[in-house]
């Protein structure tokens, strides 16, 4: 079983982007710090050895904003998969969060959006956890 | 005819996560397209590491404003990697120490006024140079 997660957003500037963004804060920081590690896209795709590690040890979630999968495929550009990818758009949908209620370039953590968002990223990381 | 001449920018925040720059730097870019609306374009980081082709284009047709947020630059090195040469780089700490604006104590998921103030200074200085690279574009057209 593995150790930590790595989450994996796409970082894009849409609203879906920073709902996602402020959702991984929470899991990463509230929910699970020490099974969690957070991956930063730029410094992958500039090499830095922390995020490069990140996705060679742990099995990555990438959350996505839109279906263009950018996280997803930073990750295979890097020459690794992501285990499990996630799209804010589809998961708004199933927990009938509004996006066009939210505003549109900082969303606070405490915002019931994020914290249903984080909630449920959080489950699916905790899935991953749990396999062999 | 001549064919009209659009004078824009395309400005490359780093966008990153990991640190407490990352969300001056995200912060900034909102808030430099506000300042300059139709001037900038808003690059992703995200999808211009995988060159997705519509930012891809924008980053190719225009000059480029790197905003780089913590050591390692991240966004200098996607445009070298791109093989662009920026029209002007700005990095936090600068504008940090130029501005005595220290940021203790602040947190990357959400800026107090304190924060709010580098933010600002950041994208006043991007804007002084992006009026700067706008300007040097149009006389060098005529």
């Amino acid at each position: 079983m593995a150790e930590k997660v790595c989450l994996q957003p796409c970082l894009g500037l849409r609203k879906e982007a920073v709902l996602a963004r402020q959702a991984l804060y929470v899991v990463h920081e509230d929910m699970m710090p020490d099974q969690t590690v957070l991956g930063c896209g730029p410094a992958l795709n500039a090499n830095v050895q922390e995020d490069v590690d990140f996705i060679a040890l742990y099995p990555v979630l990438s959350v996505e904003a839109c279906e263009l999968d950018c996280a997803a495929k930073l990750i295979q550009k890097k020459g690794e998969r992501a285990a499990r990818t996630l799209r804010i758009p589809e998961l708004v949908r199933e927990l009938g969060v509004s996006i066009e209620a939210l505003p549109e370039e900082h969303i606070d953590t405490d915002d019931p959006a994020v914290q249903a968002v984080a909630a449920r990223i959080a489950e699916h990381a905790r899935e991953l956890l749990s396999q062999p | 005819m001549a064919q009209e001449q659009e004078f824009k920018v395309a400005v490359l925040p780093c966008n990153g996560i990991g640190r407490l720059v990352s969300t001056v730097v995200r912060l900034a870019g909102y808030k430099i397209r506000a300042m300059r609306p139709d001037q900038v374009v808003l690059l992703s980081s995200g999808r211009l590491a995988v060159k997705e082709p519509e930012h891809l284009a924008a980053f190719e047709r225009y000059p480029v404003l790197v905003i780089d947020g913590c050591r390692p630059r991240c966004a200098s090195f996607m445009c070298d990697e791109l093989g662009k040469a920026p029209a002007a780089r700005l990095y936090v700490a600068d504008v940090a120490a130029q501005r005595r604006l220290p940021i203790a104590g602040e947190k990357r998921r959400g800026l107090t006024e304190k924060g709010r103030r580098l933010v600002d200074a950041l994208a006043e200085r991007a804007v002084e140079e992006i009026d700067r690279i706008i300007a040097d574009e149009m006389l060098s057209a005529l």
